[in-house]
């Protein structure tokens, strides 16, 4: 027997107060989410072998947010991505995106989705971009294959506000690594998408090339009201966005909140997730720190819950 | 995506496809016309080397009543023309309406005996018909007297008072004839027996031109024929030439009288195309002909002197054997062509992929930005047609120039080949960028097939199998020389060929198991890297290996079938001249003779022989007797494919030894009667004769040369064997004084004769110009595959290279990677090639090319398949080598980037 069995001193729903919470019809999980992932699985299976890249990731990210997503290599950062874009078709669980089911969508839909619904950046600067294409013509050519008039001043204004306008006429080989993830920034904006997925924009770059492609994502994001999502190893980027989510074994482990303080300063605050049936990922850190092994012990206390190693506490008469 | 700007930057892949579909277009449409032209070259040669009297058509009528005569020339021309309104049109194509063509009209008595003349110079056993032909005055001209005029009626002949009234016509000789047959102008001969007229020569002519295919119908009017009579004189025919208004007296009742009509057949135009509606039209003329004879029937009378007009011409018969020739050789040709044609395309495609491959990152790109599959196909494919079309329309242009007769397939070719080039890429990019994603995770595990198509796999193999085996057991369709090639014949070697490429495919890792588990064990790292990568390697694709095994399928059997060609050939020759020279005569070789072709340059040895027929006992019964002494006849053809019997054992005397025929076999002692009795002793037995020197097999017997002599007279030679080297005929002929009665014959013209056949010389130098075309396509198959996987084998080289692999070593690598599948594939295809003679053998027939000597079984000489396949595997080696020579001049920066 522990303390959990004793409530005395929580607040106790009277049987009325639950009833009129069971007649209240709660809003389902991320209703309003523009981008809602719940309990989502991928699973890669070739003869005999299968690699489970998500393991149920729960991930719920607002209209408008820049968000980054960061976690080690292999651990589903891109396989999200790709099923966020639409390149990818998830195995199993919920993936929506601007109201679009992702699991139940045909050929067809898809094909409409990644022409209205999304952009996206890949890492390499040379694979966003065709080589023998301008820029303009490489931000004309979502517009033309979506088979819409493709004016060549919506390509500049895009190019303009991304700060490359005078790239318009260059080819890639003729651009800095920069300007040409600027520019496929604008190639990704080309169909006013309301999602752009970026993944690793800055990997290739140096630091000041980087800073520039993030504001360029970051400007995107606030003028033209993008929802974006941007997978990074870069700390530059994770810790210039609202919130950072990270990923470990396919799962969505830890979010980290940046706020202003009072004084101007930027406040980080990181969380651990806990998803939907109550499951919580303990940062590796603090379990070896605790020498914390397979069990734990938990105590609900009145404003948290505390974590014990399954020692025998100092306190606690032999 | 503008299908003109993605060929702009893929340019050295898009000429690579041009240039091939430019070769395969000129290939698959100027071989055909090629072959086509050389099977018309082969027909009109075969033509025109016949008499034109069994080429055209030639109508003819024995006229036995009156009211069949016809009076002049006009009556013949009505009937001519009633003739040529009912020929089918496809008679009427090919007849000969150039000005002073053969075609003519004639009336000739024949059998017309000289009774006697009228005044001295009698001469016996003469015959002289008369007859009229239509257009002779501007192919003859009188050198003495002048042209027969208008008949006449002679009251009374001096000398001969029981003929009163005789008819009188003018007649004409050659003059050749009047010299022969001492007729000179003004010469009144008494022709017929009974009814007997009177022939008045009044001149003497020459034929203007007498090569003139005219005269090749008319041989009786300008020649004199001698025939001897069974009791050994000499009977002498000519035909005299009359005037038109004679027509008028020559009657059928009276003698023995032709009409004819002949209608001239453009050699030039029966082609092989047009032979068999040619055939079938014959038949509907002759139909004709027949329903025609069953009208003028009206009378009773008519049934008793019915005499039918009769369609007289062999071009049936000379077709109808051509075209049994002709089969064989469009069905070799055909297969080859369809072998070259399946490479050409099959290198295509892997230029499509190398293509398509190039493009892939641009297509994977617009198709992740929002294209269609429509779109991204169209962008592809558009750029392989804008490729390909413009290059296929220019090698079937190109076509144009090469001379031969366009046949569908010129056009068809040309079409299927862009029709399946950009269906290729079409469904190439279609199935690459079903999906959007690129990244695709195979490369986890290796991919293993669905059992579906291991079923379906197995399914193709049992089918050409089977249908191998049914090709063998039942042969080719009936028909095929009228209606062309048995599809079958077609698809037999096409389905075994897949079904050993799915073989090849399917055992390739087995074999490379074993050699790689050696390799492992092995000290040097680049063999077990080298053969590792080639097991696991994606590049072991489907499409070299269609591409290698066919073409190394088809030059060995080319080479497996003119190998067999050439040695039934030399076989066929040797058969029929026993030696490298033989001399025959029907009565004993004069000493001198003999000794003057001992003489000849060139002969090393003679072997005398006599050959003769005896009679058996004193029965009926007679055999073929050749005196020869075997074991020097053995000698001079000790390098000859003829097998020659060891002699009899002696025999006590007086017995003379002999070898004899089976069907003489239960004779142990018998007499002979040659050229004098002797006693036989039957010491062994001969099968099969001995070709070359006597053709019978049957009532043999073969004696020592010496067998006269033992019998007391003395030795006989009518026939020599001679060995010699580069023996000429002219020179032997000159040596036996160029006697008619003596008979030269030597190996190599025997030899000639059978390899100048027509089509001969084409089946064989096709075999040469596909096999290199073919060596052309394997090696630019590899390089091609090496090309499409070059850039993802560069960058594992570098790996490898950045680990301490040398230059050298990666140039070896690439080799070895490429070696085993083919080393492999030439196995497999050299196994296919001497398989295939095996089993499509009945169902080609090269005896007509082989002097008519059946080709039963193929001589299977490993030596040029094995060089074929060997040279085929080290040029693609070759070519390996060359392409890891040159990509190794990259700097490794360039490909390895960090941090991709």
């Amino acid at each position: 027997m522990n303390e959990l069995d004793t409530p005395t001193e929580l607040d106790t729903p009277s049987l009325s107060e639950l009833e009129a919470q069971a007649g209240h019809v709660r809003p389902a999980f991320g209703e309003d989410a523009h981008i809602l992932c719940d309990n989502l699985v991928r699973i890669y299976k070739t003869e005999g072998v299968e690699v489970v890249a998500l393991q149920g990731l729960d991930l719920l990210i607002e209209q408008g947010e820049l968000i980054a997503i960061v976690g080690a290599s292999g651990s589903g950062k891109s396989t999200l991505l790709n099923v966020l874009s639409g390149l990818d078709i998830p195995t199993a669980g919920v993936a929506r995106v601007a109201g679009t089911d992702l699991l139940a969508m045909t050929a067809k839909d898809r094909l409409r989705y990644r022409r209205e619904v999304v952009g996206f950046i890949w890492q390499q600067t040379a694979r966003n971009l065709l080589p023998y294409l301008t820029a303009r013509e490489n931000v004309r050519l979502p517009m033309r294959l979506a088979g819409l008039r493709a004016p060549v001043a919506r390509a500049d204004e895009l190019l303009e506000l991304l700060g490359v306008a005078y790239c318009a006429d260059r080819r890639p080989d003729q651009m800095s690594g920069g300007e040409q993830q600027r520019v496929a920034i604008a190639v990704a904006l080309a169909n006013s998408p309301e999602v752009i997925l970026a993944d690793e924009p800055t990997g290739e770059l140096d630091t000041e090339n980087s800073e520039q492609v993030f504001a360029a994502l970051r400007q995107a994001n606030r003028e033209l009201g993008v929802t974006a999502v941007v997978v990074t190893h870069d700390a530059l980027v994770s810790e210039q966005v609202d919130r950072t989510v990270g990923i470990r074994d396919g799962r969505t482990s830890s979010e980290t909140l940046r706020r202003a303080s009072a004084g101007g300063e930027i406040i980080a605050e990181e969380y651990a997730v806990l998803d939907r049936v109550g499951r919580l990922q303990l940062p590796r850190d603090f379990t070896n720190a605790l020498d914390m092994e397979r069990r734990v012990r938990l105590e609900l206390e009145r404003d948290h819950i505390g974590v014990w190693p399954d020692k025998p506490r100092p306190e606690d008469p032999q | 995506m503008n299908p003109l700007l993605l060929l702009r930057v893929h340019r050295g892949a898009a000429a690579v496809l041009a240039l091939l579909a430019l070769s395969a277009s000129l290939l698959v449409a100027g071989l055909p016309r090629g072959f086509e032209a050389t099977y018309d070259d082969a027909l009109h040669g075969i033509l025109d080397d016949t008499s034109a009297n069994l080429t055209d058509l030639v109508i003819a009528l024995r006229p036995r009543t009156a009211d069949q005569d016809i009076p002049d020339e006009d009556g013949f021309r009505a009937k001519d023309r009633k003739w040529r309104t009912n020929l089918p049109p496809a008679l009427t194509s090919v007849l000969d309406t150039s000005p002073g063509n053969d075609s003519h009209f004639a009336a000739k008595t024949f059998g017309t005996p000289v009774a006697g003349r009228v005044g001295p110079g009698e001469r016996p056993l003469q015959y002289v018909d008369v007859g009229w032909l239509s257009g002779t005055e501007k192919r003859i001209r009188y050198v003495q007297g002048s042209p027969p005029g208008p008949p006449g009626v002679v009251a009374r002949v001096p000398g001969h008072p029981e003929l009163r009234d005789v008819k009188r016509f003018d007649i004409a000789l050659v003059k050749s004839a009047a010299e022969k047959m001492g007729i000179p102008v003004g010469t009144t001969l008494m022709l017929g027996n009974s009814h007997t007229a009177l022939g008045h020569v009044t001149g003497l002519f020459e034929p203007v031109a007498p090569s003139d295919r005219f005269w090749e119908h008319n041989l009786d009017a300008i020649k004199v024929t001698v025939r001897r009579t069974p009791s050994d004189v000499d009977e002498t025919h000519i035909t005299a030439l009359t005037d038109e208004s004679t027509l008028t007296q020559l009657s059928g009742v009276d003698r023995d009288l032709n009409y004819s009509w002949v209608v001239a057949v453009d050699s030039s135009a029966v082609t092989a195309r047009n032979a068999t509606s040619v055939i079938k039209s014959m038949a509907d003329f002759q139909r004709f002909m027949s329903r025609e004879n069953g009208k003028t029937i009206t009378t009773l009378s008519q049934v008793a002197g019915f005499a039918p007009f009769e369609l007289d011409t062999a071009l049936v018969q000379i077709l109808t054997d051509f075209l049994k020739r002709l089969a064989t050789a469009q069905a070799l040709l055909f297969l080859i062509l369809c072998g070259l044609a399946v490479v050409a395309v099959g290198v295509i495609a892997l230029a499509v992929q190398l293509l398509t491959e190039r493009m892939g990152a641009a297509l994977a790109l617009a198709r992740a930005r929002g294209a269609s599959v429509g779109q991204v196909v169209r962008a592809g494919a558009g750029t392989v047609a804008l490729a390909a079309v413009p290059a296929i329309l220019a090698g079937y242009g190109l076509s144009y120039l090469l001379p031969g007769p366009i046949t569908p397939i010129v056009h068809v070719g040309p079409l299927l080949i862009a029709v399946v080039t950009t269906a290729f890429a079409a469904a190439r990019v279609a199935l690459v960028h079903r999906r959007p994603l690129q990244d695709r995770r195979d490369d986890v595990v290796a991919r293993r097939s669905s059992p579906r198509r291991t079923m379906l796999e197995l399914l193709v193999v049992v089918l050409a199998l089977g249908g191998a085996y049914l090709l063998r057991s039942r042969g080719l369709a009936t028909g095929v020389d009228a209606q062309g090639a048995d599809p079958f014949l077609m698809l037999v070697p096409a389905a075994l060929t897949v079904a050993a490429a799915l073989m090849t495919l399917r055992c390739y890792p087995y074999p490379l198991r074993l050699v790689v588990w050696l390799a492992a064990r092995a000290r040097p790292a680049v063999p077990f890297v080298g053969l590792t990568l080639a097991a696991r390697a994606k590049s072991v694709t489907a499409l070299p290996v269609l591409i290698l095994l066919p073409s190394l399928a088809v030059s060995v059997y080319g080479a497996v079938v003119g190998g067999t060609l050439d040695t039934t050939q030399r076989l066929a020759a040797w058969r029929a001249t026993g030696a490298d020279a033989r001399v025959d005569r029907e009565a004993e070789l004069p000493a001198d003779v003999i000794e003057k072709i001992r003489r000849v340059p060139g002969v090393r040895s003679v072997v005398r022989a006599d050959k003769g027929t005896a009679q058996i006992g004193y029965g009926g019964r007679t055999a073929t007797v050749l005196a020869v002494d075997l074991d020097a006849y053995r000698r001079i053809v000790s390098d000859a494919p003829l097998s020659v019997p060891r002699p009899a054992p002696e025999a006590a005397a007086p017995g003379i030894p002999a070898l004899v025929s089976p069907d003489l076999a239960n004779l142990d002692t018998f007499e002979i009667g040659w050229h004098v009795r002797m006693k036989i002793t039957k010491r062994g037995l001969i099968t099969g004769g001995l070709p070359g020197v006597s053709f019978t097999e049957k009532n043999l017997i073969v004696v020592p040369y010496d067998a006269s002599k033992r019998a007391g007279s003395r030795t006989y030679t009518n026939t020599l064997l001679i060995e010699g080297d580069a023996l000429d005929g002219a020179k032997l002929r000159a040596a036996a004084g160029n006697r008619r009665d003596i008979l030269v014959s030597t190996f190599d013209e025997s030899l000639r004769r059978v390899t100048d056949s027509p089509l001969t010389t084409t089946i064989k130098s096709s075999f040469v110009v596909v096999t290199i075309a073919l060596a052309v396509y394997a090696l630019l198959a590899v390089l091609i595959a090496l090309v499409v996987g070059a850039a993802e084998r560069s960058r594992a080289l570098s790996y490898l290279r950045t680990l301490g692999l040398s230059e050298r070593q990666a140039a070896n690598l690439t080799v070895l990677e490429i070696a085993p599948l083919i080393v492999l594939t030439a196995c497999a295809g050299l196994v296919l090639g001497l398989a295939l003679p095996a089993a499509l053998g009945p169902g080609l027939d090269l005896s007509a090319y082989a002097g008519d000597l059946a080709v039963r079984t193929y001589e299977l000489s490993l030596t040029t398949p094995v060089l074929l396949a060997a040279g085929l595997a080290a040029v693609a080696l070759a070519g390996a080598f060359l392409h890891a020579v040159i990509g190794r001049r990259r700097s490794l920066g360039s490909i390895l980037r960090v941090g991709e």
